[in-house]
């Protein structure tokens, strides 16, 4: 009888984080019910089938009759390529960061016999493989079409996009090392954080930031003006737009993209794989750097209940700079409407109308966000569930915290857009506390207890309150723009928040617990 | 079943059921100025008991008094005399010890120089006086849970409810914590306390319960216990075995706690 032989460390890792990304997967959508899973997979089905309808309307007038490349379609190509590779590399420093910080089950494996850069070449590939499919999924519809109108030569569109996540996630790796040699495990985290969001960020707020400064226009589609791209960008001959020919199917190009980044991502794997122990390590070692106060003198402050409750959340917000930097983050998309304010001001008074959405919908994102930590990120529940306070207290004290921070923000926004058009200001003000007040009812219906530092996992707890939020700024913003232009079609985005916020609240989660 | 005006905590026929019964018809009251410790093998009944108490956790049926006042009818006036102290500490890591007593000296509306008084004092009592401006996201758990009892006591709560307060602490701090425990019973505070360490009960407590399949299956002090176990001379560990030894108690693993995530 011969002995099986056991299966490498390798193979053992690649079981196991298969086994987890499914499981998470599979929550993630279904909370573990299967009927939940069944619908989550019938409806992305649907839309998945949706989306092929609407590449078809979008790409058959160019496909159909024969895709010229010429400067227009090799621009947007890509921006496509660069877009996806953005936003894959800003995903990628997210995920690297994690892997060397979360400390789940690296305390059990850097202290077992494996090899533990095993468990990071596993980690690192599953990452680029997630990062392909689930980008894929997104742009498959596209290709799809494209090789049913235009030959399968544009079938190069997945390598391609393959080639974009090994670079991207070869490039997140060594981006995150550098860092942690130049600023140290204790800033590599926030930092890393920071980059990541500002890089999956700058690419579209530089476009549209482009597009006012030379068009006056918000709409970055105004950047493949012909006569604009005739002046401005490269020869449709030019090496740079290698990465587009390829898409479109050119041998050498597809080939060079894939070898290159092959190349490149084996050797960020291989850095990282390396120097995973001895980084983790690090990571784990660090402690969280307190200012050490001197000894305080200073008498306490009479607070009523409230007033010590809004206190406290204003005072936990201010002091995490890691929760503050992911949600202010949302403030960057204000960058372009700022930008719009500065060009054209005194001299378009109808500004509002087209800033106003944007501004809108930047504040509802960032009242979601500040919603959630507020309302179910409290790390002392039982505390406050056991002070003699009302349960109304308790949750307006929370509502009062996020409407206290977007007031302070959206004042400025406001005074400045009141110098251009007092209208406008008015309407963008009021919109905007419309999403923020949608945004914080929406996490009042679905809150769940959770730990604050579980912040990056919120949209995943609950994609209904995800996709409600989303919905209800949308709306907030279209009803916003339609007031300030003066449009009697503004009841039709309104009629569409009241249905919103009405099937959360019908699907909002029964609570059983004492308040 | 003891009942008088002069009881801290009346709990009278209670009953919680998840996917089966947690608390099933429990009866027991505390003494003002006792010490009662509730003893029971693991998913018996006792945190659920106990966070029903506090307001954490509805019950199905049955009622719960503290100092005379009905806590699910008026349960605002009935915490204003309570203080809970869970057995993983609650605090916040980016708050001071002495900003997370101020905290919660506004949460129950106390003047703010006695709450200040008493800050200093607690802090000093558990050994935190050096620590009172750091921040207590770089604390030890022993240290937290610290804090989370100065958070407890700061508003002189009349009944104390502590479950397995000296989880993690070192013996010089599970001794700080006695003494102040002690010391706030002999002035007349009633605590009731969960713990796994029968020593602490043996050492400490007036009169023991002993919960288990979510019922109460003995109660008295230890001599009683001892009378009712016939198991002279033994240790508490002894009487507690020989009580509950037969009752079991255990529920399936996770099951209570997962159904009390799942309502919560």
């Amino acid at each position: 009888m011969s002995a099986r032989a056991a299966p490498s460390a390798l193979m053992r890792f690649s079981r196991h984080e298969v086994r987890l990304a499914w499981r998470d997967w599979s929550w993630m959508f279904s909370g573990w019910r299967n009927t939940s899973l069944r619908r989550a997979l019938i409806g992305m089905g649907l839309f998945y089938a949706v989306m092929h309808l609407v590449a078809y309307a979008v790409l058959s007038p160019y496909v159909t009759t024969g895709l010229v490349l010429d400067q227009t379609a090799l621009a947007m190509l890509s921006v496509t390529v660069l877009l996806s590779f953005t936003m894959m590399l800003s995903q990628a420093m997210e995920s690297v960061t994690r892997v060397f910080y979360a400390r789940d089950d690296l305390d059990l494996i850097l202290s077992s016999p494996a090899p533990s850069s095993d468990l990071f070449l596993v980690r690192i590939v599953i990452m680029a493989l997630t990062s392909w499919v689930m980008s894929a999924l997104v742009i498959s519809p596209f290709v799809n079409v494209a090789v049913g109108l235009g030959g399968a030569r544009w079938l190069a569109g997945y390598l391609v996009l393959f080639a974009v996540s090994l670079t991207a996630t070869g490039l997140g790796v060594l981006v995150t090392l550098a860092l942690f040699r130049m600023v140290g495990a204790q800033r590599t985290r926030l930092t890393a954080q920071i980059l990541a969001a500002v890089v999956g960020a700058a690419f579209l707020i530089g476009l549209q930031v482009v597009a006012i400064l030379f068009f006056g226009s918000m709409s970055r589609f105004t950047l493949f003006d012909p006569a604009f791209l005739a002046s401005h960008a490269p020869a449709a001959g030019s090496p740079w737009w290698f990465p587009a020919h390829a898409v479109a199917g050119a041998a050498l190009p597809v080939l060079l993209l894939v070898a290159g980044s092959v190349v490149f991502f084996a050797a960020g794997a291989w850095c990282g794989a390396v120097q995973f122990r001895r980084i983790v390590i690090l990571a784990l070692g660090v402690t969280e750097k307190t200012p050490r106060a001197k000894a305080s003198a200073r008498a306490f402050r009479a607070y009523s209940p409230l007033g010590a409750l809004v206190h406290k959340e204003l005072k936990l917000i201010i002091r995490d700079p890691w929760l503050v930097s992911q949600t202010l983050m949302q403030v960057l998309y204000l960058i372009p409407p700022a930008v719009m304010l500065w060009v054209s001001f005194g001299q378009n008074t109808e500004i509002s109308v087209i800033i106003a959405p944007v501004i809108v919908m930047a504040v509802g994102q960032l009242s979601g966000g500040l919603a959630w930590l507020t309302i179910s990120g409290e790390d002392a529940p039982d505390l406050i569930a056991t002070a003699p306070i009302s349960a109304f207290t308790r949750l307006w004290a929370k509502v009062l915290s996020v409407l206290t921070l977007i007031a302070a923000l959206m004042l400025p926004i406001t005074l400045g857009l009141a110098l251009v058009s007092l209208w406008g200001a008015v309407v963008t003000f009021t919109g905007a506390m419309c999403a923020a007040a949608s945004a914080i009812l929406v996490q009042l219906w679905f809150r769940a207890q959770a730990k604050r530092t579980t912040f990056r996992r919120r949209q995943v707890a609950s994609k209904a309150s995800t996709f409600a939020e989303a919905a209800a700024s949308i709306a907030c913003a279209g009803a916003t723009a339609l007031i300030a232009a003066g449009s009697p079609l503004a009841l039709l985005p309104l009629v569409l928040l009241m249905i919103v916020l009405g099937v959360s609240w019908s699907i909002r989660p029964r609570r059983g617990v004492v308040a | 079943m003891p009942s008088s005006s002069s009881a801290a905590l009346e709990i009278l026929n209670l009953h919680k059921r998840f996917d089966e019964p947690a608390v099933n018809d429990l009866s027991l009251s505390v003494r003002e100025g006792e010490f009662y410790a509730l003893l029971g093998p693991n998913g018996a009944g006792k945190t659920t008991t106990l966070r029903m108490v506090a307001g954490l956790l509805q019950a199905d049926a049955g009622a719960v008094r503290i100092c005379g006042v009905d806590a699910f009818a008026d349960p605002v006036a009935a915490k204003k005399v309570l203080a809970w102290v869970p057995d993983e500490p609650m605090v916040y890591d980016k708050l001071t010890p002495l900003e997370y007593l101020e905290f919660v000296a506004g949460l129950w509306s106390m003047d703010a120089d006695l709450a200040r008084f008493k800050a200093d004092s607690l802090l000093d009592s558990f050994g935190l006086g050096p620590h009172a401006n750091e921040r207590c996201g770089r604390f030890s758990k022993g240290m937290r849970q610290k804090v989370a009892l100065a958070g407890a006591l700061i508003h002189e709560p009349r009944l104390i409810i502590l479950d397995e307060p000296l989880t993690g602490l070192d013996a010089g701090s599970a001794r700080q914590v006695k003494t102040v425990l002690s010391g706030l019973v002999a002035q007349g505070v009633s605590i009731v306390m969960t713990t796994h360490i029968l020593e602490v009960a043996e050492r400490m407590a007036d009169r023991i319960g002993i919960i288990a399949r979510g019922q109460l299956v003995a109660e008295g002090t230890l001599e009683e216990l001892r009378d009712r176990a016939s198991a002279d001379g033994n240790t508490l560990e002894d009487i507690f075995l020989n009580i509950v030894g037969g009752a079991g108690g255990e529920t399936p693993m996770g099951q209570a706690s997962a159904a009390e995530e799942k309502v919560a």
